[in-house]
């Protein structure tokens, strides 16, 4: 199946095949959404980021050589597209506790929808890492993506991420623990 | 020595002790050599699958309407200024050709090229050429026809091979999709299956990979298939995929994949 390769694709769209470009799109489209989806927490704007790194993708396809995974050149522009929009933007945390709190006092009193309010809870947390940290749990969390194949895309060791993935870790555990003290008391 | 002092390390982490500064480089040393896991270590595990459990919504259909109209006129674009520029850099690209070299073959080529489209436009021969090269495609259509139905495997794999210059119309992708479900060898059919995955975007051609999935009995063709399915996402594969882990003598190792596409798909 060497011919329907990613890379063998991409390789087309080179040379000027630019439908190809299509089935590399409806391949990817879903785990880049999720990588963009979970570093922001907007969907509108994760599709607009998608959209930016296929665009970058032809503007670049010269630069593509073939000799490394496609996955990997694609995420490398893919952080470059993320890492782009937030220096332009320097999106800050605006959603402040006590709105959340607010939103909470409803459901709180329902026990069955606790667990939900914890992973809600969490994803807040998220939003509250720094971006590299996030940065790494969002691509851990992404399908099919390994240690190993996250080391290609950031440059490092499979040891290094797993420190690092362990760090990032350590810091979401510190904010969750105060959002929930603040949050439950 | 070394795996022992990480279980006593790991479970102070677990039981909840605060570690030390030392201790923790050490866990990190551990981490980083693979002795000890993530997952081990309760607490971060714990959160790891709660991050895991934070749903991402699909994307919506804008995200396919805003790429197929950035790809359209992405296309239309190149096809206005077809850059010949980037076209002759990628054979000097491949052919590892000396820039001098290419300076002169350039200016012979200009010369060349120049001469030749004067000629051919005085004697008027321009429409014969586009005449006599659809009549080739036609003879490279016809001779792949020919060779689909030839008793030989290899004249019936060379036939497969060809698509990639026929290009693919009806009659081709009906010639392809007969040669899919009834050739006996599994090789024509594998090499079919790739011939027709390059034109996927090609409705007929997707709904024929689709169809086909229910007629195959080879392991191999059957894997292949699920793993076109994979790679185009197909989701109305399903039901045929089904419909060969229904099968009894289907083996055990093609169930795994296909429930694995399936996995994926849905």
């Amino acid at each position: 199946m060497e011919s329907i390769s990613d890379n063998a694709l991409m390789l087309k769209v080179k040379e000027g095949d630019l439908d190809k470009l299509g089935l590399l799109f409806e391949r990817h489209k879903k785990v880049l959404f999720g990588f963009f989806y979970n570093m922001s927490h907007n969907a509108e704007l994760s599709e607009d980021l998608v959209q930016n790194v296929f665009v970058r993708i032809l503007k670049y396809k010269h630069s593509f050589k073939g000799d490394g995974q496609f996955k990997t050149w694609m995420f490398h522009i893919s952080r470059n597209v993320n890492n782009d929009h937030y220096r332009k933007n320097k999106l800050g945390e605006t959603d402040d506790i006590e709105d959340w709190q607010d939103r909470l006092g409803d459901k709180d009193a329902d026990r069955a929808e606790k667990q939900e309010e914890d992973i809600r809870l969490l994803k807040r947390a998220m939003e509250r890492l720094d971006q590299e940290k996030r940065e790494i749990l969002t691509l851990s969390k992404l399908e099919g993506m390994k240690y190993k194949e996250i080391g290609d895309v950031l440059s490092c060791s499979e040891g290094a991420v797993k420190v690092k993935v362990f760090r990032a870790l350590k810091d979401l555990k510190k904010i969750y623990q105060v959002l929930h003290t603040q949050v439950y008391g | 020595m070394d795996n022992e002092k990480a279980k006593e390390l790991m479970l102070k982490y677990n039981s909840g002790e605060l570690l030390g500064s030392e201790e923790e480089r050490l866990l990190e040393e551990y981490i980083e050599q693979g002795i000890i896991q993530i997952e081990e270590l309760s607490d971060l595990d714990q959160l790891k699958k709660g991050v895991a459990k934070i749903e991402t919504p699909a994307p919506s259909d804008q995200l396919n309407a805003g790429f197929y109209k950035m790809l359209g006129e992405e296309k239309a674009m190149a096809s206005k200024s077809f850059n010949l520029n980037e076209v002759i850099n990628g054979w000097i690209e491949r052919l590892g050709l000396s820039k001098g070299f290419v300076r002169l073959a350039y200016s012979l080529t200009l010369i060349i090229g120049g001469l030749a489209v004067g000629f051919l436009m005085n004697q008027g021969k321009t429409k014969e050429i586009q005449t006599l090269s659809a009549e080739m495609k036609e003879m490279r259509e016809m001779m792949m026809l020919t060779l689909l139905e030839k008793e030989s495997i290899s004249d019936r794999l060379r036939a497969v091979s060809m698509t990639d210059e026929v290009g693919v119309n009806e009659k081709v992708v009906e010639a392809l999709l007969q040669t899919l479900n009834n050739d006996d060898n599994v090789n024509v059919r594998l090499a079919t299956i790739e011939g027709l995955y390059q034109y996927a975007d090609n409705p007929k051609v997707r709904e024929g990979l689709i169809q086909a999935i229910t007629h195959q009995d080879s392991p191999l063709v059957q894997m292949a298939l699920a793993e076109v399915m994979v790679a185009l996402q197909e989701k109305r594969s399903v039901d045929e995929l089904k419909e060969i882990l229904k099968k009894e003598n289907t083996p055990q190792e093609v169930k795994d994949k296909i429930e694995e596409s399936i996995e994926t798909l849905i």
